[in-house]
């Protein structure tokens, strides 16, 4: 369990899921999060998915990111009123500045949206492992060097944080002082981190694709897929849900509720 | 059998490689061999290489560091001149097959293989996945992949393993293990290692060679010199069919810098500037003391220690147990270099029972570590590191700091210059807390060498990266042209003073990270994994320098290592570390001569410390301690200038 991976190995139902159901899921918070604009109503995707990120172990994981979260509510309080007309009560006057309660419940509604996205990210990494990832992207059809070159990535992100780490002590040990100086002094001193970083990922990279031909692996011919089954009764049902969920948001939409 | 003991797994003839693409290459017939460019990779790495691996056999390969060795392997597979480029010449016949016609995933087949760098061959996030990644590439049906994941997983020596475990987490020993077990999982008709131990702890690398041995056919009987307690045998229980048909690969070809593993194979190959420069029985190979000298292998410490003693070629033993019987035959008594109660109490280290003589001017206390704890965030809560430890070095001493992969020997590293700070307990370097320190001032006073040199190296020349340190800590002018030189000079790299770094081999970073660390003249060196990737010459240069260092400027060492031939020679107090605790911190020699304890600590002692306690057994000599070096061993046989 390395502290980097944002994968979670539980057993909670979400994990047990076929990729490809947990996708649709996760679908399906995004289209009801992108729905409507009343935050009150996208409120609801993201306290589902808030919840399940939760209850599956991704605690941690929303920690990590809600740094992020927090800048997405506070930024879009700012941001979001320019993308629409005044309307409602005004909750606040400063002189040419004001915000009127239309503003800040479409602001809410916009920065609950991206929060659906990232919440409903996190629960799809979260539960799903690089190989079921690729696994079930490749199951969809998509070509498996795309889905390898996805999945790689993923993987990689980790051990070049680790590497950095690494970089940064062994230079510090060597006396590298990165506290001090100007802006241009820090720069320079960034050379011996920032090159045994990139090296060791470059010679990685190429001793990885040696390793990956040795290993027989070969973009163009048949391969199997160990741990592949079929989608069981219970991915059926998730994905039946996650149909029902996408049709209702978007009829509930139709009929007008959710607009501000 | 006759067909199998004559056939020819790999046959390579006249084969000429250069990682230039516009290079010209050698004559591969033109034996004067002098036109080796210093630069390295611009030259030819293989000059006209010719050499036949026997079917069935279990053939080792070994050379100089930077001689070709690993670059030789990759011609097995089709890496050169398939994936490669470079300029190549000359012919490889691969299982029947012509190897530079034929593209690297068809070979891999057939031929699996173990490259050096474990850490970038790891492609799965759980052990499991790991381990199906190569049965999957060759398509084999999933329903058979568990059962290739449970026998390679018990080859490897890793059954007990957490197989949801993210393979980045595990230690260096288990992901070394993990990637032969990804390998072993293809079922290769040809396996091919590029030292596959080279982090292995002792009983890490006791189990993966005895793995290799049995998968070798179980035809080599010098196997049961390490093949210990948990052998596995891999087809105990109900198997399918295709389980039960896979036998190990027919011929396994290895190539490593650790002599005493390499008496395991039975046919060895010598390399010597891009060319064969001995083939044969591995008997007759390792006996042969001009020819592995010429190419700067180490002679294996029996034979050079019953060489000495006046042993004839002929009858020089490999193993332990052939020494007592060797010594028997030839009336040699043994006589040991000291016995319980004349090197000082149990658990003082006794400095002059160290044949490396160093350690022996002890200063007052350099480290005190009282209760030190270090804990690392997991998944699942805190885990320990580093579980009350407390330690005292002096001014002097050399300290070895042994256990298994994981036992938090790093960790406990880290606390001595700064990296890492205790979540509770002290660690004082000269009187003060260590935190107390900046980085820079520890820094100059502690030189950490990090085992992996890649982690460090960053300037366009060797001269520049060497005097990073130094000028860190404020030396310039021609006190820092001095100290450069003569760090250069140590490392043997002054010829490559101006080549870019990253253009030398492993073995050469290695020193070139050494170098820069020298360079500063700290007063302590921490070495993690000192000898990683360095030859037989250059590891013994390079502890004998240590070592002088030690005597003359009384620096204390404190040195991480897996390599037990190391501990003896030079450290005269041992560390082990267990779990994070210390299990053992005494004498080397003590140490060496229980026989009990190492077993429990799974620490593997050196043929000489292991042939020594058997000839004092055969003289019922209870209270008798090993020799530490051939030097030791030779004199106690009455040979040398004893």
């Amino acid at each position: 369990m390395s502290a980097t991976s944002l994968y979670v190995d539980r057993a909670s139902p979400i994990h047990r899921l076929d990729p490809r159901s947990t996708l649709a899921l996760v679908t399906a918070l995004f289209v009801a999060g992108y729905t409507f604009d009343d935050p009150r109503y996208a409120a609801v995707p993201l306290t589902v998915a808030f919840l399940a990120l939760v209850a599956v172990g991704g605690w941690r994981n929303f920690r990590r990111l809600s740094p992020i979260v927090a800048a997405l509510f506070v930024v879009g309080l700012v941001v979001w009123p320019a993308f629409t007309q005044p309307g409602g009560r005004v909750l606040l006057d400063l002189g040419p500045i004001t915000l009127s309660q239309r503003e800040v419940l479409f602001a809410l509604g916009r920065s609950e949206r991206i929060a659906v996205f990232v919440v409903g990210g996190l629960l799809f990494v979260t539960t799903t492992s690089n190989e079921e990832l690729v696994r079930g992207m490749r199951q969809l059809g998509v070509p498996y060097a795309f889905c390898f070159a996805v999945g790689t990535a993923l993987r990689l992100f980790p051990t070049f944080l680790e590497a950095a780490t690494t970089v940064k002590q062994a230079q510090e040990a060597r006396g590298l002082d990165l506290t001090e100086g100007g802006v241009i002094a820090r720069l320079r001193r960034s050379v011996p981190l920032l090159v045994p970083v990139f090296m060791t990922a470059f010679r990685n990279v190429n001793t990885q694709s040696m390793a990956l031909e040795a290993r027989g692996f070969d973009t163009r011919s048949e391969r199997s897929f160990y741990g592949s089954s079929p989608l069981a009764a219970r991915d059926w049902v998730v994905v039946v849900v996650a149909f029902i969920v996408v049709v209702a948001v978007v009829g509930l939409r139709l009929a007008g509720f959710g607009t501000l | 059998m006759t067909d199998r003991d004559e056939g020819v797994a790999t046959r390579l003839r006249d084969v000429v490689f250069s990682y230039d693409r516009e290079a010209s290459l050698p004559d591969p017939n033109e034996t004067d061999s002098d036109a080796t460019d210093s630069a390295g990779r611009d030259a030819a790495v293989l000059r006209g290489v010719d050499l036949d691996v026997p079917t069935g056999s279990f053939t080792v390969i070994m050379g100089a560091s930077g001689g070709g060795k690993s670059t030789l392997l990759r011609t097995l597979n089709g890496l050169i001149p398939d994936f490669i480029t470079g300029s190549f010449a000359g012919e490889v016949e691969v299982l029947g097959r012509d190897a530079t016609a034929t593209r690297v995933s068809e070979l891999a087949t057939d031929v699996g293989m173990v490259l050096q760098d474990y850490e970038s061959q790891l492609f799965g996030t759980s052990v499991t996945a790991e381990v199906a990644f190569g049965p999957e590439n060759l398509a084999v049906p999933p329903a058979a992949i568990d059962d290739r994941i449970d026998d390679a997983l018990a080859l490897a020596g890793l059954s007990d393993l957490d197989r949801r475990r993210e393979p980045a987490a595990l230690s260096g020993g288990q992901k070394q293990r993990l990637v032969f077990a990804g390998v072993a999982a293809m079922r290769p008709d040809l396996l091919v290692l590029d030292e596959p131990t080279s982090d292995l702890d002792p009983s890490g690398t006791r189990r993966l060679l005895s793995a290799v041995g049995r998968l070798a056919g179980g035809r080599l009987d010098r196997v049961d010199a390490v093949d210990q307690p948990e052998t596995v045998a891999p087809d105990d229980d109900d198997r399918t069919a295709d389980a039960v048909a896979w036998a190990g690969p027919e011929t396994v070809v290895m190539v490593t810098h650790k002599i005493e593993e390499a008496l395991l194979a039975d046919h060895a190959i010598l390399l010597e500037d891009g060319r064969v420069s001995r083939a044969g029985p591995a008997r007759e190979v390792f006996t042969d003391t001009a020819a592995l000298r010429a190419s700067r292998v180490a002679i294996p410490p029996l034979v050079a220690a019953f060489d000495e003693a006046g042993v004839p070629t002929a009858d020089l033993p490999l193993t332990p147990a052939e020494a007592v019987d060797v010594a028997a035959a030839h009336g040699l008594s043994w006589t040991p270099p000291a016995y319980i109660g004349d090197d000082g109490p149990a658990t003082e280290a006794s400095a002059t029972s160290v044949p490396a003589e160093t350690g022996e001017t002890l200063g007052d206390p350099c480290f005190e570590l009282e209760n030190v704890v270090f804990a690392y965030e997991t998944d699942r809560g805190p885990k320990r590191a580093v579980d009350e430890v407390s330690l005292t070095i002096r001014t002097g001493e050399v300290v070895a700091l042994v256990g298994h992969n994981g036992s938090g020997k790093t960790t406990l590293a880290k606390h001595l210059n700064g990296l890492h700070a205790p979540d509770a307990g002290h660690v004082r370097y000269d009187g003060r807390e260590v935190t107390d320190y900046s980085m820079s001032a520890i820094g100059r006073d502690v030189g950490y060498v990090f085992q992996n040199p890649d982690h460090q190296l960053f300037a366009d020349t060797v001269r520049e990266e060497v005097e990073f340190g130094p000028q860190n800590f404020g030396i310039s002018g021609e006190a820092l042209d001095q100290r450069v030189s003569q760090a250069l000079e140590t490392v043997e790299l002054t010829e490559l003073a101006d080549a870019d770094p990253f253009a030398l081999s492993r073995g050469q970073r290695q020193r070139v990270a050494l170098a820069g660390i020298l360079a500063t003249d700290p007063a302590v060196i921490v070495f993690d994994e000192p000898t990683t990737g360095l030859d037989a010459t250059q590891r013994d240069r390079f502890m004998r320098l240590v070592a002088e260092l030690n005597r003359t400027t009384g620096l204390t060492v404190v040195a991480i290592t897996h390599s037990m031939e190391t501990v003896a020679r030079y450290a005269p107090r041992t560390v082990v570390l267990e779990d994070g605790q210390v299990a053992y911190d005494g004498s080397t020699r003590r140490l060496f001569a229980d026989r009990d304890r190492l077993d429990a600590h799974a620490l593997q002692p050196p043929h000489v410390v292991d042939a020594s306690n058997r000839l004092a057994a055969a003289r019922d000599l209870p209270n008798a301690l090993p020799a530490l070096s051939v030097t030791e061993l030779a004199a106690g046989l009455g040979g040398g200038d004893a």
